[in-house]
């Protein structure tokens, strides 16, 4: 997400582009049907199967994932994916794991999206001062490299679910605020804007009919790719043996099958199918973003 | 427009920003461990110094003074800064050194990983990108989007573990793990370094090209649309002079900002693909420190890797406002 950064500098010191900018925004973007795009659609079943995965687990699953047996087991027709270390069904843990990490990612995305949109939208609408202030602390949060510092929160905190959440939510809204205080900055030039303020109406009404409705596409697809960057940034901090071991993640299998012997032994099955789910799920969140114009808007979002 | 100054005013923006990150980092540095629940004393010995509780009173008092626990906080945060300008950044409770001479070890290892995978990242996302953006739309450009887009879905550690089985384990072409292997190989030591280092460096540079690569795509399709490029066209200059002299230059000084503000994101990549190719790096120290919660070491790590990567972006926003004629322009426009 710290790219979404550079992009905006990018986009700062090139006045050219930002020209361009305003006149396409001043089309009237919010009155423009969303055009039908394959490429989303597939993004939204993979998502929806995803979702139906997870809280269907108890249902599918062949095996109770805490159920001990027979340890290392290659896949057969009683166990998919063979057996772990402990002998529990690997597939049936998969199963449980995506509610770990679909869970984690949602959450962590949802804090980073509220944190990262008010920044955005109070540095930009009030601008002067307050947005001086707000933005030079989003820099500052933004040169600060993001995982060493999970790591180092998450290694003094107890390994939990839910202080896993916090930690990735509350490091990665820098990039959400950068984004939605350049959008903020041009919605509020627009024409329309300075009518309602002449017509007296307060600030917190014009913030929430109408600059926050005109960001409103930006956030949506700046969410997408946040439940993607979190998940991606708790499967590391799992992989590091950071993870809930009371909720198994995708990210903590993989950890487990590679401190445990899954890896050194080559039991593809063990480490690869949470991969997999992993690279799916992250997927389908960019899929979602995708736009089926010409000029894929992907870049300044990630 | 230019207002007098304004580059000046453009680096010391700058310049304070990252100051207050530094101390931003030092202070979380100072306090994560102060602000935990128990006695940091027990913390730092660790799990078994607290299940064993056959911990004197009196040495445990003693052990607080010797780390200056005993003073008022504000004593101990001066302390602190004092200790870290002396370059003293504790001792290791497992490994039994100073921490300051385990990073010093492994630091030149992870640059070694991390310099070479970072200049052919960047290549690799120029190039690609800029074939992606000049052939917007066709077969190309959306094959290479396709690869990069999967790259960048696969989290870094899976496609070391990937990459490694496949090329280390299955066909036995690369090491599987460490730096060299060992004098006792015959092999030419410079030789064999690269050979070890080949896999990581290929794994790290794609990760870090697929972020990039949409960036150079972009700006470049962008910058294709602009109408200087249109009246270059109807003027009869040829394909490759527009390519080189008008979009590419105009693309350069965007680009290296890029690359110096992916260099935090490259640090945590290099640390994970260390950790699964078992390279001797900082990756490696922080993943031994977190198993055995060796604090003294993770902090260490923490506070280097981070203050080498402000450095070197700032170093980076230095050279940036040197060489963009247009950045006194961009710092009034920030202000405005």
């Amino acid at each position: 997400m710290q790219r979404a950064a550079s992009i905006c500098e990018v986009l700062k010191n090139m006045e050219i582009i930002e020209r361009k900018w305003f006149r396409s925004l001043n089309i009237g973007r919010f009155t423009e049907q969303i055009p039908f795009s394959p490429i989303k659609t597939i993004g939204i079943s993979i998502l929806i199967a995803l979702v139906f995965i997870a809280i269907a687990a108890p249902y599918i699953a062949p095996h109770d994932p805490e159920k001990t047996g027979i340890p290392y087991q290659s896949p057969s027709t009683d166990h998919f994916l063979g057996t772990n270390d402990l002998g529990q069904d690997i597939f049936s843990e998969l199963l449980y794991a995506s509610r770990t990490s679909l869970v984690v990612g949602f959450l962590a995305a949802i804090i980073s999206i509220v944190i990262g949109v008010s920044v955005g939208l109070m540095a930009g609408y009030y601008r002067g001062w307050v947005g001086e202030l707000l933005m030079g602390m989003t820099d500052v949060f933004l040169l600060i490299p993001g995982l060493p510092l999970m790591i180092i929160l998450a290694a003094y905190l107890s390994p939990s679910m839910w202080n896993i959440i916090p930690v990735i939510g509350l490091l990665w809204w820098c990039s959400t605020a950068r984004v939605v205080h350049s959008r903020v900055l041009q919605v509020r030039e627009m024409q329309f804007i300075e009518s309602t303020r002449a017509l007296g109406y307060s600030d917190s009404y014009i913030l929430h009919k109408h600059v926050l409705a005109n960001t409103k596409e930006v956030i949506y697809a700046k969410f997408s790719l946040a439940v993607a960057s979190a998940m991606l940034a708790e499967a590391s901090l799992s992989f590091l043996g950071l993870g809930d071991p009371l909720n198994i993640s995708w990210g903590e299998m993989i950890h487990f099958a590679f401190t445990r012997g899954g890896f050194a032994n080559d039991m593809w099955w063990w480490y690869l199918p949470p991969g997999l789910m992993i690279c799916i799920t992250v997927l389908a969140f960019v899929l979602i973003t995708m736009e089926s114009r010409k000029e894929s808007r992907l870049v300044e979002l990630i | 427009m230019k207002k007098p100054g304004s580059r000046t005013a453009y680096i010391l923006g700058k310049l304070a920003r990252y100051c207050i990150a530094i101390s931003l980092i030092l202070t979380i540095n100072f306090f994560l461990p102060r602000m935990m629940p128990g006695d940091p004393v027990i913390n730092l010995l660790g799990e078994d110094a607290r299940n064993a509780n056959h911990f004197d009173k009196n040495v445990i008092a003693e052990l607080h003074k010797y780390y200056g626990l005993d003073k008022p906080l504000h004593i101990q945060y001066i302390n602190y800064l004092f200790s870290i300008k002396d370059n003293n950044l504790g001792y290791s409770i497992h490994k039994k050194l100073s921490v300051a001479e385990l990073i010093g070890e492994s630091f030149y290892w992870t640059l070694a990983l991390l310099l070479p995978s970072t200049i052919l990242g960047a290549l690799m996302a120029l190039i690609f990108g800029s074939i992606s953006g000049f052939r917007q739309g066709q077969l190309g450009d959306i094959s290479l989007s396709i690869i990069f887009v999967l790259i960048f879905t696969c989290p870094c550690f899976l496609f070391a573990i990937l990459t490694i089985s496949i090329f280390g384990f299955r066909l036995g072409w690369f090491p599987l793990s460490g730096f060299s292997s060992g004098p006792s190989s015959g092999l030419n030591p410079l030789f064999d370094i690269i050979w070890h280092l080949t896999l990581p460096v290929i794994v790290l540079s794609l990760a870090n090209a697929a972020y990039i690569f949409f960036i150079v795509r972009n700006m470049i399709a962008q910058t294709m649309s602009e109408y200087f490029i249109f009246v270059a066209k109807s003027k009869g200059i040829s394909e490759r002079a527009i390519i080189f002299n008008h979009v590419l230059r105009n693309v350069m000084p965007p680009f290296i900002s890029i690359i110096a503000l992916e260099l935090g994101f490259m640090v945590s990549g290099a640390l994970i693909v260390e950790i699964v190719f078992s390279l001797n790096g900082m990756g490696t120290l922080i993943y031994d420190a977190m198993i055995t919660r060796d604090f003294p070491v993770i902090q260490g790590v923490f506070l280097i890797v981070t203050i080498f990567v402000l450095a070197a972006n700032f170093f980076a926003d230095l050279l940036y406002g040197i060489a963009d004629p247009r950045i006194g322009d961009a710092a009034s426009s920030i202000n405005m």
